[in-house]
């Protein structure tokens, strides 16, 4: 058993204080000379043992409350006597150790992070099971479960450092569930050492009963303790990469950022950020207002027709795994769109809105039939405008590889309803304005993403002043980037594998619409043309720990830095052959929400569990729930002492004798009641 | 007021209040000389009584000549007699009556009302004699109607102190044996002696045919025992001491010492004994007051 403030144990003397408090009150009596002892010492003898016992019950009770409130004062250890001892040794001890990014924020006033922290306290608590318990490690980024020799040697495994990955808690548990069935253990305990940050512990999903349902049908006793170092870290920013683009305008090229930031206190100030870009760095001041924002950023790359990598900084703070964000380019790929139309107007109008940029006078995208878009070559094309009858067989199927393999196909109206559908979205009836005046208009759409977002200057695009006269009903079941007035889509969005998918319910014709004129449908297809570009560039961003089974086989060097870093744990930019990739923790980790305490302990369902929660404290050592127990205990002894020592009932008070009663017998003897 | 007397028993308004009212007795007393209180004789008289028939052994001289005269029948005329009362006072003079509350001791209690009843007997006509009872009897100063005599008894309740064990019970027997006429008997102690024994005595009294009263003195904090912390009570007869925690006897104490006084209380309501309980924290003279009043009400009736 082992105390957080052991020095308060030297008063455990003190439990006999209420004796010898009793026993000086006995000496310090004072003399009273009196008359009536004949009833004195009748009541004493009457009351002596009963009043003896209760005097002994007194006694023993204040010493009880002295010794408990000595105890809760000395903070026990829940993982020593009460928590952990008590209960039989088990056979196994399985480790769930939460290492993601967000277990490196440092606790508050220290260096020392949760994860140390949480390291620390289970080693000190695994070594007194050494003798008759195995232990296993089971951390999140492997979710390979592994033996350990000794409770002091887990500090110092390669297994229990620092990641930049995210935790999945029910596939550890998942995982260690697994472990005990493959390898038929014993009784066994889980200890789970997590930051219950709740992208972690995924509560809402399924699998979480079904893991538990599990543990609970197991024949041996499964306990789980989680240790939860929730604590909230000081001052904590954290920048992640959302979006980059190569644009190219002529010979010039530039990247345009989307970047998020996130931080734990809310205040307006400014946030110094560092731009890395192929080795060369730039100090930058953005003003922060509140604690998130969405920050888009344009940096010039010159003639550059290479690709490159970069990264952006935050200065040091609470947690240093989530100041940097880091971004692969590639270079600079032909774009290519076709146009199927079958209106020549609208099609001559989309021909030139997707044209391809160039160093050299804009080329119109390529224009095929419907017949020629399953023998047209592919491998430059970005982007697919269809303004024709919705595509079925052979044709679809191509147009729908096309998009999972990153591409974009735009849909305009075909000016008739269709039964066919397209990946669950189709054409409804034609809208006809009843009048000029009374033309629909599209009053609010998505500025801040996608093709109608604003331009790098800002400015909003002249959706708004663009007129329609007729309009096509799009159905079906999609994402909504614009709308009318009227609450009817005018551009929506359907994602398919790598590539999206987009219904736009304007025709850029005369009888239709304005949109014919440019300062929308230009940018909103140029942009499509854009996003399609990925299309032809092989995976560039990946999150930490979830490369898939392809990549991982590969052998990836680091870029950024000097030292040799794992892909599989540490965030960076790795190149492997030609291609780069740049290695970020998952946007998750950023999340700041944390579970609640009832919450995560029903999601265990009946399984025996405890939970302990780390406060830090100057010894760094481990506070538990039990001191709890001792206050409630010298709670409940002080109440019975006090029942014990409450006046009994009390004996009417003697009256002062008043006039005296007539008497009974008849006599007219008078009686003076006491 | 006898002149030369030591007085500091008495308050001359309080017994300017009280001689208003004359202090009777609830039985026929014998006295020597007439006075104001029945005689169980029957005489010649001012107070007519009744007539009866003449018996062999009759007094002649107190035959009705006129009746016999006019009927021929020999009746004779009764008268009552009136008589003056002998009052004896009883006061117990052990160490217990000298237990010292916030009001003063028992003894200093007794003192006054013992002193100022003197008072009223002797100035009322009747003789008033004093019995002061320790350990054995210390004074015994017999009934005088003389109001020289006062300054005897107020001399000797001055020099009368609380001390030793309780002699109350033989004395009384002794006082029950020694008085042959009837008398009227005030007994002052706080009667801390075994009741059994002590109503032995009131019956022994009543069966002499004295007129009997009691008066039980007590002080406050023997009715209420409150004590806070632990107390070494010595006993004011004997060497004896007991440390005990009154907290948690209270209660017992209380149950015991009112199981006495009912007991007291129920053997005088049974041989006629007028019961008076007086604490010391009360005024004297609405004791007396009530006593007294108590008394007049009776003989009315």
């Amino acid at each position: 058993m082992s105390f957080l403030q052991p020095l308060v144990l030297w008063g455990l003397p003190l439990v006999l204080l209420p004796v010898i408090i009793h026993l000086i009150n006995r000496l310090r009596h004072r003399s009273q000379s009196w008359a009536a002892m004949q009833f004195l010492i009748s009541a004493t003898q009457n009351s002596i043992s009963q009043a003896r016992l209760r005097q002994l019950l007194v006694l023993l009770f204040r010493v009880l409350a002295v010794l408990m409130l000595i105890l809760f004062l000395s903070r026990p250890l829940a993982g020593g006597w009460l928590g952990w001892v008590l209960a039989p040794a088990p056979d196994v001890i399985v480790v769930l150790l939460d290492r993601s990014a967000s277990m490196e924020a440092r606790l508050p006033g220290t260096t020392v992070t949760r994860r140390e922290q949480a390291l620390k306290l289970i080693s000190q608590a695994a070594h007194e099971f050494e003798e008759t318990s195995h232990l296993v490690l089971l951390e999140n980024a492997l979710r390979a479960p592994q033996e350990v020799a000794g409770a002091s040697s887990l500090a110092s495994l390669s297994l229990t450092t620092a990641t930049d990955t995210a935790a999945d808690l029910p596939a550890m548990l998942q995982s260690a569930l697994n472990w005990l069935i493959e390898n038929r253990a014993g009784t066994a305990e889980i200890w789970i050492a997590s930051d219950l940050q709740r992208s972690n512990w995924k509560p809402e999903e399924a699998r979480w009963k079904s893991v538990v349902a599990q543990l609970s049908a197991l024949p041996q006793t499964v306990r789980v303790r989680l240790l939860a170092v929730n604590q909230e870290p000081e001052a904590n920013a954290a920048v992640s990469v959302q979006e980059v683009t190569r644009r190219q305008n002529g010979s010039q090229a530039a990247l345009q950022f989307v970047l998020d930031f996130q931080r734990n206190v809310s205040a307006s100030d400014l946030m110094p950020l560092t731009v890395n870009l192929d080795g060369a760095s730039a100090q930058l001041e953005l003003a922060m207002d509140g604690q998130a924002m969405r920050w888009r950023h344009k940096t010039d790359l010159g003639s550059q027709r290479a690709g490159g990598w970069g990264s952006f900084e935050l200065p040091a703070d609470a947690n240093p795994r989530d100041n940097s964000a880091f971004f692969v380019f590639g270079p600079e790929t032909p774009l290519r769109a076709r146009v199927v139309s079958r209106d020549a107007q609208s099609g001559r109008f989309l021909e030139l809105a997707s044209a391809t940029p160039g160093n050299g006078p804009r080329q119109p995208a390529e224009r095929v039939t419907p017949a020629e878009v399953q023998k047209a070559h592919w491998e430059e094309s970005t982007l697919l405008v269809w303004q024709e009858s919705m595509p079925t067989g052979a044709v679809a199927e191509q147009i729908r590889n096309f998009v999972e393999e990153g591409g974009v196909a735009v849909f305009f109206p075909p000016a008739q309803p269709e039964a066919q559908r397209f990946h669950g979205l189709g054409w409804g009836e034609v809208q006809t304005a009843a009048s000029a005046d009374k033309a629909f208009r599209v009053l609010r759409w998505d500025e801040d993403q996608g093709p109608l977002a604003k331009t790098d200057e800002g400015l909003s695009l002249p959706l708004a002043q663009v007129v329609f006269l007729r309009r096509q009903a799009i159905t079906g079941q999609k994402s909504v980037l614009a709308a009318f007035e009227d609450g009817a889509p005018f551009l929506v969005r359907q994602t398919l594998g790598r590539g999206e998918i987009f219904f736009c319910a304007g025709l850029p014709h005369q009888d239709w619409s304005s949109l014919g004129d440019g300062p929308v449908l230009v940018p909103m297809l140029q942009r499509l043309l854009q996003a399609g570009s990925r299309r032809l560039q092989q995976v560039s961003s990946v999150a930490c720990g979830e490369m898939s089974a392809t990549d991982q086989r590969r052998r990836w060097a680091s870029v950024d830095a000097a030292s040799p870093k794992d892909f599989r744990f540490q965030a960076g930019v790795y190149r492997s052959g030609e291609r780069m990739v740049a290695v970020n923790r998952p946007a998750l980790e950023d999340e700041p929400e944390v579970m609640e305490l009832g919450a995560t302990e029903r999601l265990f369902g009946n399984l025996p569990f405890q939970m302990l929660l780390e406060t830090r404290n100057r010894t760094g050592q481990l506070q538990g729930e039990i001191w709890r127990f001792f206050l409630s205990a010298m709670l409940i002894f002080l109440v019975v002492e006090a029942m014990l020592i409450l006046p009994q009932r009390q004996p009417q008070p003697s009256r002062v004798p008043g006039r005296p009663l007539p008497s009974a017998n008849g006599t007219g003897v008078p009686e003076a009641v006491p | 007021m006898a002149d030369g007397a030591d007085t500091s028993f008495l308050d001359a308004q309080v017994l300017a209040r009280l001689m208003a009212q004359p202090l009777l007795t609830r039985f026929p007393m014998e006295g020597t000389v007439s006075g104001h209180h029945k005689s169980p004789h029957r005489g010649s008289s001012v107070e007519f009584a009744e007539y009866r028939n003449y018996v062999p052994g009759d007094d002649i001289r107190r035959l009705d000549w006129r009746v016999l005269a006019r009927t021929d029948r020999f009746y004779l005329k009764e008268f009552e007699a009136e008589t003056n009362l002998r009052c004896y006072f009883v006061l117990d003079c052990s160490a217990s009556m000298g237990f010292a509350g916030k009001s003063g001791t028992k003894l200093d209690l007794a003192r006054r009302l013992i002193a100022t009843l003197a008072y009223l007997i002797v100035h009322q006509g009747d003789a008033a004699g004093l019995l002061c009872v320790g350990t054995k009897t210390v004074f015994d100063i017999p009934p005088r109607r003389n109001p020289s005599h006062l300054q005897t008894i107020f001399k000797t309740l001055k020099k009368a102190a609380p001390h030793g064990e309780t002699g109350l019970i033989p004395a009384l027997h002794e006082l029950a044996e020694k008085v042959r006429r009837r008398a009227l008997v005030l007994i002052f102690s706080d009667f801390f002696c075994e009741a059994g024994a002590l109503l032995n005595c009131f019956q022994h009294l009543r069966f002499q045919k004295h007129d009997l009263a009691v008066f039980q003195l007590l002080d406050r904090m023997e009715l209420d025992f409150q004590f806070e912390r632990p107390v070494r009570f010595v006993d004011l007869e004997s060497a004896f001491s007991l440390v005990t925690e009154p907290a948690v006897i209270r209660q017992e104490y209380l149950r015991q010492l009112h199981a006495f006084l009912s007991k007291l209380r129920a053997g005088c309501h049974e041989f006629n004994a007028e019961y008076r309980q007086a604490v010391t924290d009360q005024d004297y003279e609405k004791i007396l007051a009530g006593f007294l009043v108590e008394r007049a009400r009776h003989a009315r009736s």
